[in-house]
């Protein structure tokens, strides 16, 4: 339960305990007001019932005897005060009221202007918190009682209308701004973990902006530090495989050229093959490091045509496994990319699975949701599930026993994804559970 | 008979050079050999030639200028080597009119093909050979093909892929439309390109040609079949 209520994000979790905290203080807040309030009351009570009843008893003892009874029937009294000429103190079943509070009514009742002589000669007074009412009796100078009982209000903290709607509106306010500033705050975290994604997808993606507040402008700049360094580092490696497959390509050259003056006509043909492989890792190891500044325009292009090109080629390539090799889709299917990069990635799958996988079967998905899907199947032995994502990193080179034979460099797979998401797109492997591998390229459409 | 042609070879790899110089003098091609741009020039002043094997990166004054300054001269074909893959190196090279490009590592076998062709095509066409090489782009029946590039557009705009073989040949019947091109000129074209028996690959390259020109059966064939062996493009080529 209490899992389920705390929130995932930063953003929420520091909402819920600021907001917690808000509540926590409001309940405080409402507190101290209501025993303030209580306090309040209870204290013009006290000089209410103080006042009215010296202004009664002043009435009274200034009054001849004789028409007492009179008067006090006709002394406007206001609510809830009942008074009675008695010749003893009240006799009520009620315990004495407390002395503080006595002390208070007492204090009170001598706002009211009398001389010492006139005033009451005793009081009495019953009640206490909790009853509803309150008896006092004072006896006259010459020995009657005026015997008075007060209804007791009750102590209403929530009384008045215009607190609530300030509360609610103060409450709601506070928890508003609490919210704003929280998601402002934790925004600059969200941009940080969108630049390292963005980072691993692409070392060449924009720097963050080195702004807001100082902790968020510094974590931006080591972000940015951080990123020119691994730039730097990516950029030197593949500037030095560059210079080393340009000054390979004079020697692959020269030996090409021997090997046409070779006598033996089968050592010859296996040398120029030696050199092709050759020249094949040279290749790819430009392309690794071209592709990183791909500066080809973006232009419209039939997408099926281009497989069935690429499957075309790696038939003529290789014959023996022609007939392993298929297409299943859509005649035709326009879309918009980099057309030489795009071959190549698609190519470096269908090698990859021709030289692996014995053939290739490959499978064009029209659009759906905005992405195309393109699988390549073979029917190889798989890969090994712990192997399917690092054979995209750059010269991974799987089992040995498989490179023996095929050659590479364990680069078409690292071209092929960086392509492939530099268009937007990704490329994953998977085992098929009847056997073989499926490499599964999306593309936006 | 006509004499052996001569081809001017420019290195600045002294051991391709002479390599180069002795594989093509065994293939029956007279080959005079210069280091860089300045003995390049010497040399042409000294001699005549039907061809030039340039690279494209050479010290001092480089390949580019070189063509450039060859270009102004006379109509010699140029055969480019660049660097593999640099592609904007070979779009310059063809848009600067360059006849064709070999990217080095080359297979001597495919450039030796390639001069062959290039030789063809220049004693074939002598009139319009300097304009194929330096035409942006080549219109057919609302398609469009960029030599430099080795684009392919369809009437919509849209690129569609080709095989180098596929390439090639379109190529060379678009240099000779409404005239037929028999299969040993194809054969010719296609040798050094593919693995299989030649014969099957022309086969194969016209019909897979045929389809992708042919798609959403917009047109009739533009490619046609002649009688006794032979292909012919059935349209009107504009260069732009």
């Amino acid at each position: 339960m209490s899992l389920r209520l705390w929130p995932r994000t930063l953003a929420a979790r520091t909402a819920v305990v600021l907001l917690l905290g808000l509540a926590l203080v409001q309940v405080a807040g409402l507190t101290i007001h209501a025993f303030d309030r209580i306090d309040l009351q209870r204290y013009a009570f006290v000089r209410d019932v103080a006042v009215r009843s010296m202004t009664v008893y002043r009435a009274v003892v200034l009054t001849p005897p004789l028409q007492r009874g009179a008067v006090l029937q006709e002394l406007p009294r206001g609510p809830a005060l009942s008074a009675e000429l008695s010749d003893g103190p009240p006799l009520l079943d009620m315990p004495e009221l407390p002395p503080h509070l006595q002390h208070e009514l007492q204090v009170n009742m001598r706002l009211v202007p009398l001389p010492p002589i006139l005033r009451p000669h005793d009081l009495r007074m019953l009640g206490g918190p909790g009853l509803p009412q309150l008896v006092i009796g004072m006896q006259l100078p010459d020995g009657d009682w005026l015997n008075l009982t007060v209804a007791v209000e009750r102590p209403r903290p929530w009384h008045s209308p215009a607190f609530l709607w300030a509360f609610v509106l103060m409450t709601a306010a506070a928890a508003l701004l609490t919210l704003w500033a929280v998601r402002r705050l934790t925004r600059p975290v969200g941009v940080l973990a969108a630049a390292a994604e963005a980072l691993g997808r692409d070392v060449n993606a924009p720097p963050l902006p080195e702004d807001g507040p100082l902790e968020v402008a510094t974590a931006a700049a080591a972000f940015n530090t951080m990123a020119a360094r691994i730039r730097r580092f990516v950029q030197d490696r593949t500037e030095l495989l560059t210079a080393i497959g340009h000054d390979l390509r004079t020697p692959i050259t020269r030996l090409k050229l021997r090997a046409e003056f070779m006598e033996d006509e089968e050592q010859r043909r296996k040398m120029l093959s030696d050199l092709d492989e050759l020249e094949a890792m040279v290749s790819a190891t430009l392309a690794f490091g071209r592709d990183a500044t791909s500066a080809e325009p973006v232009a419209p292009l039939d997408l099926a045509e281009l497989l069935r090109t690429v499957l075309d080629e790696a038939g003529d390539a290789c014959p023996d496994a022609a007939e392993r090799i298929g297409y299943d889709g859509p005649a035709h299917m326009t879309l918009r990319a980099r057309s030489l990069a795009l071959k190549r990635a698609l190519a470096n799958l269908v090698t990859n699975a021709v030289n692996y996988g014995g053939g290739a079967l490959v499978r064009l998905a029209p659009p759906a949701d905005g992405v195309v899907r393109i699988d390549v199947d073979d029917d190889g032995p798989g890969i090994p599930p712990g192997e399917l994502d690092r054979v995209f990193e750059p010269f991974h080179r799987g089992e040995p026993s498989r490179n023996r034979e095929t050659g590479g460099v364990g680069l078409g797979l690292p071209i092929a994804r960086n392509i492939l998401r530099a268009h937007g797109g990704d490329v994953t492997l998977a085992n098929r559970p009847s056997g073989g591998v499926r490499a599964t390229v999306t593309l936006p459409a | 008979m006509e004499q052996t042609p001569h081809i001017l070879v420019v290195d600045d790899d002294r051991e391709i050079r002479d390599l180069l110089g002795r594989f093509l003098e065994k293939n029956r091609l007279r080959v005079t050999a210069a280091r860089d741009a300045r003995e390049a020039r010497r040399a042409w002043v000294n001699g005549h030639y039907q061809l030039v094997v340039l690279d494209l990166m050479l010290p001092g004054e480089g390949g580019l200028e070189l063509a450039r300054w060859m270009r102004g001269q006379s109509d010699v074909p140029i055969v480019m080597l660049t660097a593999m893959g640099e592609e904007t190196d070979r779009i310059v090279g063809l848009e600067l009119g360059a006849d064709d490009y070999v990217p080095k590592p080359f297979n001597p076998r495919e450039l030796l093909a390639r001069i062959r062709a290039v030789l063809r095509r220049a004693g074939d066409h002598a009139e319009h050979r300097a304009e194929a090489g330096t035409a942006r782009a080549l219109r057919f029946a609302d398609w469009t093909l960029e030599p430099a590039r080795r684009r392919l557009l369809n009437p919509e705009g849209v690129e569609v892929a080709l095989t180098g073989g596929e390439y090639d040949l379109l190529m060379a019947l678009l240099e000779r439309p409404n005239r037929v091109l028999t299969r040993d000129m194809l054969l010719d074209l296609l040798r050094g390109r593919q693995a299989g028996p030649f014969d099957r690959a022309i086969d194969v390259a016209i019909s897979r040609l045929r389809r992708k020109l042919e798609g959403g059966g917009r047109s009739a064939q533009l490619i046609k079949t002649v009688r006794g062996g032979g292909y012919v493009l059935a349209a009107a080529v504009e260069r732009l």
